[in-house]
């Protein structure tokens, strides 16, 4: 009975999680879809045939970078395939693929009807981005080793694997339910009522709403993990990571789905830097570390060795 | 002062005395549901130390 029950639950999880995937494009019923086509190219393929005069005028198009609607794009020339579907466009710089684009694409001229105004967003292939999306926040711009945050709860908790297991498990929670309900009060409340001033505020009460909710339920369902915590768990409330993740999120546009991938990444990513630091920290308390170096300056010597070996992966690019 | 400007602190009132309201009500909850009975003799005893640390 029990295992039947799980598969619905995972199968229900999955519809959600398609549904989120699935409703983040718009389309337009004229325009099967738009590509990025070698460095600077951009292809639209329509439903049907367009009117050539109409497909060749630059004045029909205006493409920009999402985060900066004020800065359209040059068009350098515009190719229509002989069937008449497929236009395109050839910029003249290089375009900036990590970027979502955002195509307008004006009175479609389709055998002498015009088919309205369609606006389209350009994106990479989607299941890619979003993994590029969390193996950057997890390894390649790892919050702990390249920039620096969330040093507080680093050093503090991981002396012991099992503490630093537990503390990174229980962050990576935290930082996901906040900054999902950030996500959703920054896109739904404090940006149509323009209170988006007041992010800073709105955020930090929200992460200290879900850390004492964490708090409450934690020391009920598993008080000894709780006693192992100690202060480090109200300390998650004054780390940086946590209130910089939906910093970026507010400041990047991401959607939902995007903002579930890079607040995963970035607790994974806390995970990961803890248990490495613990793994190694374990082996320090046995080794013959000299008198003045014992205990944190050590640690930090360490931490400053695995922020030069992360360094190794900065600038790598996933799909 | 100006009028626009104090609709703008109004509404932000409102909305952010809503929504405290609503997150308190939830953590209020939360915290009966998931009570923890603690010994009160810790809490005497907490007390009577100096409680510089």
């Amino acid at each position: 009975m029990k295992p039947i029950r799980s598969y619905i639950v995972a199968a229900l999880c999955l519809l959600v999680l398609l549904l989120l995937v699935c409703g983040c494009g718009s389309e337009h019923r004229f325009i099967k879809g738009t590509s990025f086509k070698g460095e600077n190219q951009i292809v639209i393929t329509f439903a049907g045939p367009v009117d050539a005069g109409w497909a060749k005028s630059t004045g029909n198009y205006k493409v920009y970078e999402k985060p900066d609607p004020d800065i359209n794009l040059s068009i350098s020339s515009i190719d229509l395939s002989p069937d008449g579907t497929t236009v395109t466009l050839t910029f003249g710089l290089p375009l900036n693929q990590a970027q979502t684009h955002i195509v307008t694409v004006k009175e479609i001229m389709a055998e002498g009807k015009t088919q309205g105004t369609a606006v389209m967003t350009v994106k990479k292939v989607y299941f890619g981005y979003l993994l590029s999306i969390l193996l950057g926040a997890m390894i390649i711009k790892n919050f702990v080793f390249t920039k620096y945050l969330g040093l507080c709860v680093f050093f503090g908790t991981s002396q012991k694997k099992s503490t630093a297991v537990g503390m990174g498990i229980t962050f990576t929670l935290v930082m996901v339910a906040s900054a999902m309900m950030s996500w959703f009060m920054y896109q739904f409340i404090l940006k149509p009522m323009r209170l988006d001033f007041l992010q800073i505020v709105i955020f930090i009460g929200l992460v200290s709403l879900s850390v004492q909710a964490v708090d409450t339920v934690l020391r009920k369902v598993n008080p000894a993990l709780f006693k192992a915590f100690g202060v480090y768990l109200v300390l998650v409330i004054a780390n940086c990571i946590i209130l910089a993740v939906p910093l970026l999120l507010a400041n990047n546009e991401y959607n939902a789905a995007e903002s579930f991938m890079l607040a995963l990444g970035a607790g994974v990513g806390f995970l990961i830097a803890l248990f490495l630091m613990s793994a190694v920290r374990e082996r320090l308390e046995v080794a013959d570390v000299p008198q003045t170096y014992k205990g944190l300056p050590i640690a930090f010597i360490t931490a400053g060795l695995f922020a030069l070996a992360f360094m190794g992966f900065s600038g790598m690019s996933i799909f | 002062m100006d009028s626009e400007l104090l609709h703008m602190a109004l509404i932000a009132l409102a909305v952010l005395g809503c929504i405290g309201l609503l997150f308190g009500i939830g953590l209020a909850m939360a915290a009966q549901k998931f009570a923890v009975k603690v010994n009160p003799k810790v809490e005497e005893v907490l007390e009577a130390l100096a409680g510089a640390q």
